[in-house]
């Protein structure tokens, strides 16, 4: 398969993760809007359902990475994720010449994803559902936000050690597994910085934001470079140490 | 072992291959060897298709389902 079409893949994947996922985000953040979240740790997703709208969102995540595992795993190993790409090339599994195209053709999906939701739901999805852009949540620091970022991520990463890099793994559940892995990561942690767990999937959000006169939230976008990239490494290279014989 | 399709002619030939199918006896008249593609990997990798193929002999009555259903 040329480089060309497995890009493509990793495009349109990422595409497709952003549209449904974060989409879900922002159409939450628009039903709620109006509402009295409770407290000042809810911004509106939780004032429908409390940790159900992050379950519901979670599950959103979930179907369109299994999709995307499921329809374009073969094609390019829809990594739809920089920090998984780069945790296979850390580990010498994935090679070199073909990182960068990779993540750059992620972070464009990723963008196409928002603008394409931002299309389909009118100025309010960016408005008021931000189209789904992920930020530390009021009262957490820089710190807590790249942590939570690193915990989750280190969760996905070491499942798609388990589930799929590993050949004793067995066949057919990967793409299942991973998905609901990062829904229920978002159950937990979404409200704490968002649970992004990919560098791409908050670039697309944040970009169509910045463009269509959207919040601007780039001060944040180092939490989810150093927290997702940390924690795919450190499950890499600590999966490979437990399960070497 | 003989070949099947041959004896249900009348005729004794010697089968040379098994159809992996049915398992039927057949001699080189009546027999096809197919080759299928194989491919390795798969998520998180992309798939990759071999180099080889692999070869596979059946009966010409399979084939023929295998090919025209």
């Amino acid at each position: 398969m040329s480089l060309a079409k497995r890009c493509l893949a990793e495009l349109i994947g990422t595409a497709i993760l952003v549209y449904f996922g974060a989409g879900a985000a922002a159409i939450t953040l628009m039903i709620s809007k109006g509402s009295s979240p409770p407290n000042p740790f809810n911004i509106g997703i939780g004032a429908l359902g409390g940790l159900g709208d992050w379950f519901a969102i979670g599950m959103a995540f979930a179907i369109a990475i299994a999709g995307v595992i499921y329809a374009l795993g073969r094609v390019s190993g829809a990594h739809i994720n920089p920090a998984v790409t780069i945790a296979l090339w850390a580990t010498r599994r994935f090679p070199s010449g073909d990182v960068v195209p990779y993540i750059v053709a992620q972070l464009i999906g990723a963008s196409l994803g928002s603008l394409l939701f931002a299309a389909s739901a009118g100025s309010d999805a960016v408005m008021v559902g931000g189209l789904g852009a992920t930020a530390p949540f009021p009262g957490i620091s820089f710190g807590q936000a790249v942590l939570a970022e690193a915990m989750g991520t280190f969760l996905l990463m070491m499942v798609i050690m388990g589930v799929a890099v590993d050949e004793r793994a067995p066949q057919g559940f990967a793409g299942l597994i991973i998905g609901l892995t990062v829904g229920g990561v978002i159950t937990t942690t979404g409200n704490i910085a968002g649970s992004s767990l990919n560098p791409a999937r908050t670039f697309g959000p944040y970009l169509i934001d910045h463009i269509m006169g959207g919040p601007v939230l780039w001060s944040h976008y180092p939490i989810y470079v150093i927290g997702p990239v940390l924690g795919a490494l450190v499950a890499a290279f600590l999966y490979d140490m437990l399960a070497r014989e | 072992m003989r070949c099947y399709l041959c004896a249900l002619d009348g005729k004794t030939t010697e089968a040379v291959a098994i159809c992996i199918v049915c398992g039927m006896g057949v001699c080189m008249d009546h027999l096809v060897r197919d080759e299928i593609e194989v491919w390795e990997g798969g998520y998180p990798f992309p798939s990759k298709k071999l180099k080889r193929k692999l070869p596979r002999i059946l009966c010409k009555p399979c084939y023929a389902v295998y090919h025209e259903g």
